[in-house]
């Protein structure tokens, strides 16, 4: 029988991992519903972030800061791609459009790995070993960044789509592409933004999981299946679905440990993904295809 | 299969099959096992791809899961050897109906997916199978399956050569099997039904065409190939462990990104695709990779710029192009 505690111990820290795979959905589920592209290289635009948070760290720069810094590099590279290459498959067929963010995938991450090497790599910050004990729980500080970090991008990702006139023309576009262009809206404006912020916030993501995780160039492997788990959870394109969604498979993944081999818990992961993909294909708060 | 000999009697696949027959020979007597392997790679890469295509290019399903079948295939040889000393002459033969099998069964929930759901779905699938490998015993787990060493006179029967030559000309006669029956099923009704699904589903119902089952056939046809593809990688490397055969990025990517470059919309492109990026990448990893690792992965981001380049500015892929320019006519 499992005891409370540790169902209540779990629950927790399945919280504080699923707000950073809620960033990382977030960002996807962003591309996906205003550009209708499914980017597979997602986990890899991540590792970047973790990766450029990493240097600075050398370079003898707070990880937080170079969190920021994180988002602003990998959103450039995310706005270059864009142009050099994603404009060019939107109205491609699947096939082709899959195929090139897998080639960006592959060039990505093992370039990183030829350029810097297939070595692991951590970030000691002065806070990585400090732990609260709030009762019974022992909550790690660097996850309870993390969390705090993931709630305010949350709610400036919100203020930015539902309050400024960028964010509804962004949400215009994801509605109706034809209509949008009507209202003088600049689609490919509204493309580089999605796609540059959808990649920067996996970055942001990437350096603010880089505190109690380690780097290495396939990292984004793991991270990219569960955004998309996540993001069919909460329904293809429903950003905010996809916020609760990366909170509930964080919870399910660290709950289901208690009960199964922990070394199996991503096979929980991929037949939950299966079961909605089957059962729900529109997801827990998706709004229909 | 009239039409397929008077292919036998065209002169270009003529010298390319005379080329393929002569070149391990060729490499055997010269001692170039690196040319050899690079051969039987791209053979074996080419037989997966023409399986692979049968979904994508004839019946419109995108899969990235045939890592799946692969290793099933791989496996069967090595359980049936090891565990039931079946020769891997007959094991080879055995992954097939294995593979297929496990495509039928997954057949059910997959093929009630359309579109990227099915995709995404197929990924799934290859992952969920390579971590329920690595946990279960009887196949070894992690640490996976090796086959026994064996002295020379049963060296036949275990089918353990030196070095890789005799299995590029295993890998041809699979190939053969294959080409010969994928090209009967897809110049015939069935075929032709495949195509209507690919090109309107509702039109092929509306003519009354069994959807699921033309869809579940080229299915369990496609996975029974593949599972031939991984059976060659298991004979040639006597070693089968899931993290290489169950691989998303080498096993299922690669298979992928063959037809994509050799062209789906071509009966033989995949083939061709697998003889374009397997030898680039084999290169480029034993010549620049191994000479220098601190620059591990290039060979992969080889493979990437390529996939790129193809699907940005020649979509319909190699031989598609050769088509459209009028330099070949069929294939």
């Amino acid at each position: 029988m499992v005891a409370a505690v540790d169902l209540l111990a779990s629950t927790v820290d399945g919280i504080l991992i699923g707000s950073i795979y809620a960033l990382v959905g977030v960002g996807l589920a962003l591309i996906w519903g205003v550009m209708e592209i499914i980017n597979f290289a997602h986990g890899d635009y991540m590792m970047l972030g973790a990766l450029t948070a990493y240097f600075l760290y050398l370079a003898g720069i707070d990880p937080l800061v170079g969190a920021v810094a994180a988002f602003v590099v990998v959103y450039a590279l995310g706005v270059l791609t864009q142009r050099a290459v994603i404009n060019r498959i939107l109205d491609a067929p699947l096939l082709t459009q899959i195929a090139v963010t897998f080639a960006i995938l592959l060039i990505i991450r093992y370039g990183v790995e030829a350029a810097f090497g297939p070595y692991t790599r951590r970030i000691a910050s002065w806070y990585a070993n400090v732990y609260y004990h709030v009762g019974p729980l022992t909550i790690p500080l660097p996850k309870l960044i993390a969390f705090i970090v993931s709630l305010l991008v949350a709610a400036g990702l919100y203020i930015f789509l539902f309050k400024t006139d960028t964010g509804i023309a962004l949400r215009a576009t994801s509605q109706n592409r034809v209509v949008a262009e009507l209202m003088g809206i600049n689609v490919k404006r509204m493309y580089d933004l999605a796609f540059g912020i959808g990649v920067g916030i996996a970055g942001l993501a990437g350096a603010i999981l880089a505190l109690f995780y380690p780097i290495f160039p396939e990292m984004g492997a793991f991270f990219a299946l569960i955004a998309f788990i996540v993001v069919v959870l909460g329904g293809f394109g429903s950003v905010f679905g996809a916020y609760l969604g990366g909170i509930l498979i964080g919870v399910i993944e660290s709950v289901s440990a208690l009960f199964v081999n922990p070394a199996l818990k991503d096979v929980v992961a991929f037949i939950i993904f299966l079961l909605i993909i089957l059962v729900k294909p529109t997801g827990l708060f998706g709004r229909g295809e | 299969m009239r039409e397929l000999m008077r292919y036998a009697r065209n002169p270009v696949v003529v010298a390319v099959s005379a080329l393929l027959l002569a070149l391990p020979a060729i490499f055997s007597i010269t001692g170039q096992p690196f040319y050899a392997n690079m051969l039987f790679l791209s053979l074996m890469y080419g037989v997966a791809a023409l399986a692979w295509n049968l979904m994508q290019g004839y019946t419109g399903m995108f899969s990235l899961g045939h890592a799946a079948f692969f290793g099933v295939g791989a496996y069967t040889v090595m359980v049936a050897m090891l565990y039931y000393n079946v020769s891997p002459w007959i094991g080879i033969w055995l992954a097939g109906v294995m593979a297929a099998a496990v495509g039928f069964l997954l057949g059910f929930p997959l093929l009630r997916l359309r579109s990227h759901w099915f995709t995404l779905a197929t990924i799934a699938v290859g992952e969920i199978f390579k971590l329920a490998f690595a946990h279960w015993g009887y196949v070894g787990a992690a640490r996976g399956l090796q086959a026994p060493i064996v002295g020379p006179s049963k060296a036949l029967y275990y089918m353990q050569f030196t070095g890789p030559f005799v299995y590029v000309y295993v890998a041809l006669l699979v190939l053969l099997v294959e080409i010969v029956v994928l090209y009967r099923i897809v110049n015939s009704r069935t075929g032709y039904y495949f195509q209507t699904i690919r090109e309107d589903e509702i039109v092929a119902k509306t003519l009354g065409i069994d959807t699921f089952r033309y869809r579940m056939l080229s299915l369990v046809i496609s996975s029974f190939f593949t599972g031939l593809a991984g059976a060659l990688y298991a004979v040639r490397f006597h070693y089968v462990d899931p993290f290489a055969v169950f691989d998303l990025i080498t096993i299922s990517t690669y298979i992928s990104v063959a037809g994509i470059i050799g062209g789906i919309y071509s009966f033989i492109g995949p083939l061709v695709g697998a003889f374009i990026f397997v030898p680039a990448a084999e290169y480029v990893r034993v010549k620049i990779v191994s000479a220098f690792p601190r620059v591990f992965g290039l060979h992969v981001v080889v493979v990437g710029v390529i996939l790129l380049l193809i699907s940005l500015f020649l979509p319909e892929g190699v031989m598609g192009y050769l088509k459209r320019k009028g330099y070949i006519k069929t294939g």
